[in-house]
C-alpha cells in the first residue's frame, strides 16, 4: 500500500479546500488535497456563480452581507480570469413590497455596500432586455464567478508551491492513535488503489459531505442541507446581474454567465441521505421560469438549456426551518477543544463568496498548532492567470493568425496562462468544441496541467459541451484526444464519453421539450444510431490500466 | 399552377415519394427547407435491426411477417412485407440509374462498422462499405488498416479499435491503424484541423491528391489487404476515386462514417435528388410551409414563406416533414403538435413519460416513437377528428416507430414514402405506368 507523509492534509476539492490548499503551500507547508470526485464537483460548481456583492444579505444578515462585500473586492483583483465585473441590479416590479427598496439602501449603508439609486430609464440602458414596467432599481457591485475556474486556478497555484492533490479519491478511514487523528486511509476510484496519507493536522473542508467525514472520525456534526435548483438559458440575455428587489424567495435572480444566463434559485430542505442523488422537481422548474421572465421577458422566449441543483452546506445551530433563515455564517471547529480530538479542524458554511477567507481562517488556525508564523497572502497574491490587469496587445501579437475570437476565448478562461496554451502550430489551435471555442491546445494543456481524469473533468476545466449543442460534435472529438495524450486508455475513453452524455443528460432531463428535445433527438441518433454507444459493453473492463 | 401531387419534406422519403409518383407520369413538386436526416446518416439503409429485446435480426424479411402482425401501430404494418420489398428494391433500382449501386446480403442483413467500431446490422450499403469481396475477405480473416486523416477531429481510429478488438468476430483478426497526412494544397484559409468530411471529399474531388494518399495508404496500411478510411472518398466522382483508390493500394477501401454531415449519406441524397429531376419532378429547396388550409376534409391550399400569401395547389400532398429534429413535430413544456396542419399526434400527456432515465436505456426513449396518426392509408386526422383524405403522412413524422431502437428509420421512410405513392397512383389511375 502506497503511503504519503505530509504536514497537513486537506479533504475536500471545493473553493474551501482548495483555497486552504493554496493558504498552506504559500505558507511554505506540505500538504495533500483529497477529492473523492473532481475539483468544484459538489456544491461549488452547482450554484448560479453570482460574486455577491452581499446585498441580497444585507437585511437578513449583516455580518455574512460585509464579508461578501469584503471578498468583492479582493476577488476582484486576485481571480481577474475568473470574474467578470459586469455589476449588478436590484429591481422592483408593480407587485412587490416597495418598502423593501428603502430598508435595502439603508442596510447596504450600514455594511459598506456602494448601494446607488438609479432611475428605471437607467436601469433600461444599462439592461435593455429588463421588465420595463419595472418601479425603481439600485445598482450594486454584484458580478459574476466562475467557480470552476476559481478552484482550478487554486489548486493550480497550490500544485505550483508543491502541493499534492488526488481527485477521484475519496477517504474510507480517519487514522487514529489515542485521542489524535494521524491520517486517512483512501481509495481511489480512478486507479482503484487503496493508499493511506499521514499528517499531523487534517482539514474537513469537505462541505455538507463534512458530516460524513465527522462520523468516520467518531464524532458528531450535523449538517442541514438544503437544496437549490437553477435554470440555464441558452443565450446570454442580460450583461449585468438582475436581482428581485423584495424578502429572498424562489427565482428572485438572473446571472449572466460566459454564453448563457441562469435562473436561480429555490431552496428547498432535503433529507440527508438524499444529497448525493439531487434531482429538479417539476414544479421548481415551473417556478423558476414564472419568475425568471417576471424580471426578464424575453426569458419565455428563449430556449431552455438545463436545469440543475446544488446542495447548500448549513450547519444545524438552530431549529429554524428553512434552509434560507439560517445564516451562511462561516464555521471553523477545532475538534481538539470541542471534542477532544486533536489533529482535526472542520471549516464549514459560509458560501463560495468567502471560500478565501474560510481558508484562511482554517489555514491560521493550522498553523498555530503547526507553530508556523508566516501570515496569509492570498488577499494580494493573484491567482495563476490573474497577474496582469489587462491583456498586453504584445500578447495579442504573439498570436498572430490565430483567430481573435479563440485567442479571446481562450484568455477569458485561463487569464494569463493563455501564453501557455496557444501556439502558432494549425493543430494546435483548431478547434474541437465550436459553441465554446475550446481548441486542441486547451485540452492538450488542461490534460496535463490540470488534473483531468475524464471527460466531465475536462468541461470543468474549458467548458467543453456546456453550448447549445451540449456535447453533440465536441463529446467524441475530445474522447479521442484522451488516448492521443496519453491520459486514458482507447477503452477509457470509450467508457468516458458515455459518461459524459450520461452526466448531460440529467440536466437535460428535467427540461425536455422545445429545441432540448430537437437536440437530444440528435445527439441520441448520432450516439446510438450512428455511433451505438450504448450497446457497448464496459462491464469487463475493471481494473483496466491505463494505455 | 395546380401540382398532381405536391410533397412537404425533401428528404428520404419524400423523394422516394416524389420519384415514384413522377415516374408514373404525376406532376410533382416537392418542398424542402433544408438539409435533410440523410446528411446525420450511416448511408446504409436499415430495414430491421434489432428486435424487442435488442438482439440483432439476421432475416429481417422474416422477421417482419410477425413484426407486422404483432405491431399493427407501426408504419411497417401499413406498407405490408411485399410493400415494403417492392419499396426498397424500386429505392435501389432508382438510386442505380444514377450509378449508385447498392448491395445486400440477400435476405440477410449485414454489418457495417461504425466511428466507435460496433456492428450495426442494415439492408443496404454503398460498394465501399459492404459488396461480396468485402464479404469474403471479412470470411478469409484479412489484415485490417484503420487509417485516418492526421488531426481529422471528426474520426479516431483509436477509438473504434478498441471496440473491434471486443467483438467476438474480430478477435482473430490482426487490426492495425495508421496515418495518412494531409496533403499540400498550399495557402488556405480554413484551418485544416477543422475540415469536416464534406471538405476532404472535395479535395478527393479534385482528383489531385490521389497518387499521394494512395501512396500514403500502401505504405501505412503495412501488409493489411483491407484499409478502412473515414468516409469521405468524393462526393462527386467517389465511384471513380473509390475504383482508382483500390486500383492504386491494391487493398479494399473501406469506408466508415463520420460525425455528420455524412458523406455517404449526401451521396444518396444527392442521387435522389437528381433522379427526380430527371423524371421532370419539381424540386423547391430552401423553402418554408407557413400553413394550410382544410375545408371538408380536404386540403385546398398550402402557403409558404417565399410565396407570400398567395396559395400554392396541388390534388394531393404528403407531408414527410421528419421528427423533431427536423421540425415536422415541435414540443413545447405543454404537450408536442405538427405545427403546419395541427394534425392529431399520438404523444403522452405527462411530460415525464417522454423519457427513459439514462440516456443510453436498453428500451430507448417514447419521444422517438411519437408521431402523426394515421389510418391504413397514411391519412391523418385533425385535432377534431376529421380525416384529411387528400394528405398522406410519411416517414419519421409518424408514430409508432423507434427507428434507433429498431433499427429501421431509412427502411421504413422509404416504405411509406412509396406506399404514400402507390395509393396516390392507384387513386389518380396511373398505378402501373413506371419509368
Amino acid at each position: 500500500m502506497n503511503r504519503i507523509e505530509t504536514d497537513v492534509i486537506v479533504i475536500g476539492g471545493g473553493a474551501t479546500g482548495a483555497g486552504t490548499l493554496r493558504d498552506l503551500s504559500l505558507r511554505g507547508i506540505r500538504a495533500v488535497l483529497i477529492e473523492k470526485n473532481d475539483i468544484a464537483s459538489g456544491t461549488t460548481g452547482r450554484n448560479h456563480g453570482l460574486l455577491h456583492s452581499g446585498t441580497r444579505y444585507a437585511v437578513n444578515d449583516l455580518e455574512s452581507a460585509r464579508e461578501c462585500i469584503s471578498e468583492n473586492r479582493i476577488l476582484k483583483k486576485i481571480a481577474r480570469h475568473c470574474i467578470e465585473d459586469t455589476g449588478g441590479l436590484f429591481v422592483t416590479l408593480p407587485e412587490d413590497d416597495p418598502s423593501y427598496h428603502s430598508k435595502l439602501i439603508e442596510h447596504c449603508k450600514y455594511a459598506g455596500i456602494p448601494c446607488e439609486e438609479i432611475s428605471v430609464s437607467e436601469a433600461l440602458r444599462i439592461e435593455p432586455n429588463l421588465n420595463a414596467s419595472a418601479l425603481a432599481a439600485l445598482r450594486v457591485p454584484d458580478g459574476t464567478i466562475d467557480p470552476f475556474r476559481l478552484t482550478a486556478a487554486n489548486i493550480l497555484d497550490a500544485q505550483e508551491h508543491g502541493a499534492k492533490i488526488f481527485t477521484h479519491s475519496y477517504v474510507t478511514e480517519i487514522l487514529k492513535e489515542g485521542t489524535s487523528v494521524t491520517g486517512v486511509r483512501c481509495f481511489s476510484t480512478d486507479s482503484r488503489d487503496t493508499f493511506e496519507i499521514y499528517a499531523p493536522m487534517i482539514v474537513n473542508a469537505a462541505g455538507v459531505w463534512g458530516q460524513r467525514l465527522c462520523e468516520l472520525a467518531g464524532i458528531e456534526l450535523k449538517m442541514f442541507p438544503s437544496k437549490g435548483s437553477m435554470v440555464i438559458i441558452d443565450y446570454r440575455i442580460n450583461n449585468v446581474v438582475v436581482n428581485r428587489c423584495r424578502i429572498p424567495s424562489d427565482g428572485d435572480i438572473i446571472v449572466p454567465g460566459d454564453t448563457v444566463s441562469l435562473i436561480g434559485t429555490t431552496s428547498r430542505k432535503i433529507p440527508y441521505d438524499r444529497i448525493d442523488e439531487l434531482t429538479v422537481d417539476e414544479d421548481e422548474i415551473e417556478t423558476l421560469l414564472e419568475n425568471g421572465e417576471k424580471l426578464i421577458p424575453n426569458v419565455s422566449k428563449t430556449r431552455v438549456l438545463r436545469a440543475y441543483s446544488g446542495v447548500r452546506p448549513l450547519i444545524a445551530v438552530s431549529g429554524q426551518l428553512d434552509g434560507r433563515d439560517i445564516s451562511r455564517g462561516i464555521v471553523l471547529i477545532d475538534h481538539e477543544r470541542r471534542d477532544g480530538l486533536s489533529g482535526l479542524v472542520t471549516i464549514a458554511g459560509g458560501k463560495l463568496m468567502t471560500y478565501r477567507l474560510m481558508a484562511k481562517m482554517a489555514t491560521d488556525l493550522v498553523c498555530k498548532k503547526l507553530g508556523v508564523r508566516k501570515k496569509c497572502a492570498t488577499h494580494r497574491l493573484p491567482l495563476p492567470g490573474s497577474e496582469q490587469k489587462i491583456f498586453s496587445s504584445r500578447r495579442v501579437q504573439k498570436f498572430t493568425g490565430i483567430p481573435n475570437s479563440i485567442v479571446g476565448s481562450t484568455f477569458y478562461r485561463h487569464g494569463e496562462r493563455v501564453s501557455q496554451i496557444l501556439s502558432s502550430d494549425r493543430r494546435n489551435y483548431g478547434l474541437v468544441c465550436e459553441c465554446e471555442m475550446v481548441t486542441e491546445g486547451e485540452i492538450e494543456y488542461a490534460l496535463k496541467n490540470l488534473n483531468v481524469k475524464n471527460l466531465v473533468d475536462l468541461r470543468r476545466r474549458t467548458r467543453i459541451g456546456m453550448g447549445p449543442c451540449q456535447g453533440g460534435l465536441c463529446a467524441y472529438r475530445a474522447a479521442g484526444l484522451f488516448p492521443r495524450y496519453n491520459a486514458a486508455s482507447s477503452v477509457e475513453s470509450n467508457r468516458m464519453l458515455k459518461d459524459f452524455l450520461e452526466e448531460r443528460w440529467k440536466g437535460i432531463k428535467p427540461i425536455l421539450w422545445g429545441d432540448a428535445l430537437r437536440e437530444t433527438e440528435f445527439i441520441y441518433w448520432i450516439y446510438e444510431g450512428l455511433f451505438g454507444l450504448g450497446d457497448i459493453n464496459f462491464s469487463d473492463m475493471e481494473g483496466e490500466e491505463h494505455a | 399552377m395546380i401540382y398532381d401531387c405536391l410533397i412537404i419534406g425533401g428528404g428520404i422519403s419524400g423523394l422516394t415519394c416524389g420519384i415514384r409518383c413522377s415516374a408514373a407520369g404525376l406532376n410533382c413538386a416537392i418542398l424542402s427547407s433544408g438539409m435533410s436526416s440523410l446528411h446525420f446518416s450511416s448511408g446504409s439503409i436499415d430495414l430491421m435491426g434489432y428486435d424487442g429485446d435488442h438482439r440483432v435480426v439476421y432475416e429481417p424479411f422474416e422477421y417482419l411477417e410477425s413484426f407486422i402482425a404483432s405491431h399493427p401501430r407501426h408504419p411497417y404494418a401499413k406498407c405490408g412485407t411485399s410493400g415494403i420489398r417492392d419499396a426498397l428494391f424500386f429505392f435501389r433500382d432508382q438510386l442505380s440509374a444514377e450509378d449508385l449501386e447498392l448491395y445486400n446480403n440477400e435476405e440477410k442483413n449485414h454489418f457495417h462498422v461504425s466511428a466507435l467500431g460496433t456492428l450495426k446490422p442494415t439492408y443496404f450499403s454503398q460498394r465501399s462499405v459492404f459488396n461480396e469481396k468485402v464479404r469474403l475477405a471479412f470470411q478469409k480473416r484479412s489484415k485490417i488498416a484503420v487509417l485516418n486523416f492526421s488531426g481529422y477531429r471528426d474520426f479516431h481510429p483509436a477509438l473504434a479499435i478498441s471496440n473491434l478488438r471486443k467483438n467476438r468476430f474480430f478477435s482473430d483478426i490482426e487490426i492495425v491503424t495508421g496515418n495518412i497526412l494531409f496533403p499540400d494544397y498550399g495557402s488556405i484559409e480554413k484551418n485544416p484541423f477543422e475540415f469536416r468530411s464534406i471538405d476532404i471529399a472535395r479535395i478527393f474531388d479534385t482528383e489531385k491528391f490521389l497518387e499521394d494518399i494512395a501512396g500514403q495508404i500502401r505504405r501505412e496500411a503495412q501488409d493489411a489487404e483491407f484499409a478502412s478510411l473515414p468516409a469521405f472518398i468524393g462526393i462527386n466522382n467517389y465511384k471513380r476515386h473509390h475504383q482508382l483508390l483500390q486500383q492504386l493500394t491494391g487493398l479494399l477501401i473501406y469506408e466508415i462514417p463520420t460525425l455528420p454531415p455524412s458523406i455517404l449519406g449526401m451521396r444518396i441524397d444527392n442521387a435522389l435528388k437528381s433522379r427526380f429531376a430527371a423524371l421532370g419532378g419539381v424540386y423547391i429547396a430552401g423553402d418554408t410551409v407557413t400553413g394550410g388550409a382544410i375545408e371538408n376534409g380536404m386540403i385546398t391550399h398550402i402557403t409558404t414563406k417565399n410565396n407570400g400569401a398567395s396559395p400554392v395547389r396541388a390534388s394531393q400532398y404528403v407531408l414527410a416533414t421528419g421528427s423533431f429534429f427536423s421540425g415536422g413535430l415541435i414540443s413545447d413544456a405543454g404537450g408536442m403538435r405538427e405545427p403546419i396542419f395541427n394534425l392529431k399526434a399520438d404523444f403522452d400527456a405527462e411530460r415525464r413519460q417522454w423519457h427513459s432515465p439514462s440516456l443510453f436505456a436498453p428500451k430507448g426513449h417514447p419521444f422517438l416513437e411519437y408521431g402523426v396518426a394515421t389510418d391504413e392509408s397514411l391519412h391523418p386526422v385533425t385535432q377534431d377528428g376529421d380525416t384529411v383524405k387528400n394528405l398522406y403522412c410519411t416517414g419519421a413524422l409518424l408514430s409508432g416507430c423507434n427507428p434507433v431502437r429498431e433499427g429501421c428509420g431509412g427502411g421504413s421512410a422509404v416504405a411509406t414514402g412509396y406506399h404514400a405513392a402507390e395509393i396516390i397512383l392507384t387513386h389518380t389511375g396511373k398505378k402501373h405506368d413506371k419509368a
